[in-house]
């Protein structure tokens, strides 16, 4: 099974190459720069209290979780912190004391914050508007930067929720492109 | 010459990094670490001038190094805070 997975997958990789050209075009390609890891949990506390004295804070994003959204080792966020949350909205929380996701809001009920990657198939956070740290105000790519308010942004968003069903396909063609 | 204001130098588990507190927005991909010496040496220099000399001997005092190396080590270093607009003269 996973041997036809990757001859699929090659097959797709070769068939989808003019794609994955224009999405290297378009977005950029992972600076290939050495970077020294800090601990997640203490790294993210620093961002969470500069996030807190009312600075905005870019990071790098770790994992993949976000796909397509955010590409691990290729693209950064800008944080800034809130007055509300909406749905659609990409934050990063503290689900635990010293565990931190940047995952996006898919629910709200009051106070209490459904989150989920937006490239897990299943899974998902749960959390209070106190645990959110910060809010993604940027997408920024090596190539180009995308306004969490752009609308088109936006509706894309939207339509990836409502693909929610065949995600696992789409993560798997977008891996092909990516 | 001296270390430019804004900056921090914080310890995050272990690790002494240097952030940037007098801007709006902090770019924390660009977070600059220090290891332990040069850490010493801008924690006995920060808000004051001071000369690569200076350092070296600093150096000389709190390690065993030679004189020489001292003074090219921190020359270095200095070369490289200047590059990142940490220091200016």
């Amino acid at each position: 099974m996973s041997t036809l997975k990757t001859i699929v997958r090659f097959l797709l990789r070769l068939l989808l190459t003019p794609f994955r050209f224009f999405n290297k075009q378009r977005n950029g390609i992972a600076p290939s720069e050495v970077r020294h890891e800090l601990p997640n949990d203490a790294f993210l506390g620093l961002v969470s209290e500069t996030l807190a004295e009312g600075h905005t804070a870019v990071i790098w994003v770790k994992g993949y979780s976000m796909r397509p959204f955010i590409e691990f080792g290729r693209d950064k966020v800008k944080l800034a912190t809130a007055a509300a949350y909406q749905v659609g909205d990409a934050v990063l929380a503290e689900i635990a004391k010293g565990h931190y996701v940047l995952h996006r809001i898919i629910k709200v009920e009051g106070d209490k914050l459904t989150l989920q990657g937006d490239g897990n198939v299943r899974g998902v956070e749960h959390c209070t508007t106190a645990d959110v740290r910060g809010v993604v105000t940027e997408y920024i790519r090596p190539n180009r930067t995308l306004s969490a308010d752009d609308a088109y942004l936006k509706r894309k968003i939207r339509i990836w929720r409502t693909l929610f069903p065949i995600r696992r396909y789409l993560l798997f063609l977008y891996k092909a492109i990516v | 010459m001296k270390i430019n204001e804004g900056f921090e130098l914080r310890t995050v588990c272990d690790e002494n990094v240097i952030v940037a507190y007098g801007r709006k927005n902090i770019d924390f991909s660009k977070v600059i670490s220090l290891n332990e010496s040069a850490a010493y040496l801008w924690n006995a220099v920060i808000g004051r001038e001071f000369t690569c000399q200076e350092l070296a001997d600093l150096l000389c005092k709190e390690y065993e190094v030679d004189a020489q190396t001292a003074l090219a080590d921190a020359a270095e270093m200095v070369a490289g805070w200047k590059e990142l607009g940490l220091v200016s003269d």
